[in-house]
């Protein structure tokens, strides 16, 4: 097994950088009530949020406060709900603790006071109009993308018939040189050489390539092609489900490869198991066909069918039916018409 | 596997230029090359891979060698750190 590279996340997001993207990326309506507190200043390290309410009542053990805050409708009513002294009293409570922001959802007013005493503490509190749950599905889907656990992993990724196919081996075995073939019969790249890989979910591999080198490949002799101004639009895509593994290598006799595929080898890419498929690069051998008929395979797997199983179904029937011991012609009469 | 710290000199960084020598320098062995750089990893042999560390002048690397000949390969690359690519 080859070395393996260490994952790595991202370790802190500012609350300005979650405001833009919120706005932008999730078009998620966002305002700051507290114009005056340094956005930048204070940071989000986690992808869960937390509802404040049993702190706001006094019960602060466990408090998770490094979670962005959200404030509700119960939130907010409980602290209407309160006199000035007491609201004022339940708002420090929280605020003795570093909180990275307080969001009101529900586009509900901030309780009398609060956006003060937020601002003396120097905490941002914004508001969305979305309601509660829904916003918080959305800002957890996206923080737990920005702390994903991801790894740069050598290769290439290209869409193959809507397949992610993540071509793997040793430099200069000719994985770009495949890609861009690929690439060619109307493939499309997403990244060649340093796919960066990302666990989306427990089994979900999202990879897309760096925002430096994008879709230049270097080919040997040949130097750097920019495959975008090269091949246009319908050749990249900027991000793809890895979901296939093709991993190239020279042929080695000792090497036992599958012959019939009723054992899939799998390669494992930050806790996520992906099917693979080892290739022995020998003479004459089109690599690039071959990954066309793996992402078919692949297909064809999904919508469940197994050609080694319908294969080897249609073998026991036909030794159950000991039916003599020479195969059949496949045509049982030549007609006239001869082809 | 040989692990060795180097530092980038050079006052212009891992531009194209020294990014070519150390995959051409690095591919003249058969062993594994690899860079860290804070945690993310790419495969010393690839142009692509050293050009996307875009290090810095002063930036500390850890090149990372396995194979038959880690020691050499690590040798010659420290020594190409060491001297900055011939750039000042």
């Amino acid at each position: 097994m080859p070395h393996h590279a260490a994952p790595f996340r991202k370790e802190a997001l500012s609350v300005a950088e979650l405001v833009t993207h919120l706005r932008t990326d999730v078009s998620v309506g966002l305002e700051v009530l507290t114009p005056e507190v340094d956005l930048q200043a204070n940071q989000v390290t986690e992808s869960y949020l937390h509802r404040p309410g049993l702190a706001l009542a006094g019960f602060v053990e466990l408090y998770t406060h490094q979670r962005v805050q959200i404030l509700g409708n119960t939130e907010c009513a409980y602290l209407r709900s309160l006199d000035a002294t007491a609201r004022r009293d339940a708002v420090q409570r929280v605020l003795a603790f570093p909180v990275p922001c307080f969001i009101l959802t529900h586009g509900n007013k901030a309780p009398d006071g609060l956006a003060e005493l937020m601002r003396e503490s120097g905490v941002a509190l914004l508001r969305t109009p979305e309601p509660t749950t829904e916003f918080m599905a959305l800002v957890r889907e996206f923080l737990q993308d920005q702390f994903a656990l991801q790894q740069a992993v050598h290769g290439a990724l290209v869409d193959v018939y809507g397949t992610g196919l993540l071509l793997m081996g040793k430099p200069g075995i000719g994985k770009s040189e495949v890609a861009l073939d690929l690439v060619e019969r109307g493939h499309r790249l997403v990244a060649d050489d340093v796919v960066i890989a990302t666990r989306r979910e427990a089994n979900l591999l999202m990879g897309s390539g760096t925002d430096l080198v994008q879709h230049f490949m270097e080919v040997r002799g040949l130097g750097l092609v920019d495959v975008r101004a090269m091949f246009g639009i319908r050749a990249i895509r900027f991000q793809k489900r890895i979901e296939l593994v093709v991993n190239m290598h020279l042929w080695d006799a000792d090497e036992e490869y599958t012959r019939l595929g009723m054992v899939q080898d799998m390669y494992e890419l930050l806790g996520v198991s992906l099917p693979m498929v080892k290739i022995p690069i020998t003479p004459g051998k089109n690599i690039t066909v071959i990954c066309e008929v793996v992402a078919m395979n692949h297909l064809l797997r999904q919508y469940g069918y197994d050609p080694a199983e319908v294969f080897a179904d249609r073998l026991r029937e036909r030794i159950q039916q000991k039916q003599g011991p020479l195969p059949q012609r496949a045509v049982e009469y030549f007609e006239h018409d001869f082809e | 596997m040989v692990e060795r710290e180097v530092t980038v000199t050079n006052r212009a960084g891992l531009h194209t230029r020294p990014a070519s020598m150390i995959v051409r320098r690095g591919s003249q062995f058969a062993s594994d090359f690899y860079i860290q750089k804070d945690g993310y990893e790419i495969n010393g042999k690839s142009i692509i891979g050293v050009m996307t560390l875009a290090a810095e002048q002063g930036a500390t690397l850890t090149l990372l060698f396995e194979g038959p000949d880690e020691e050499e390969a690590a040798d010659a690359l420290e020594a190409l750190f060491a001297d900055g690519f011939g750039e000042a």
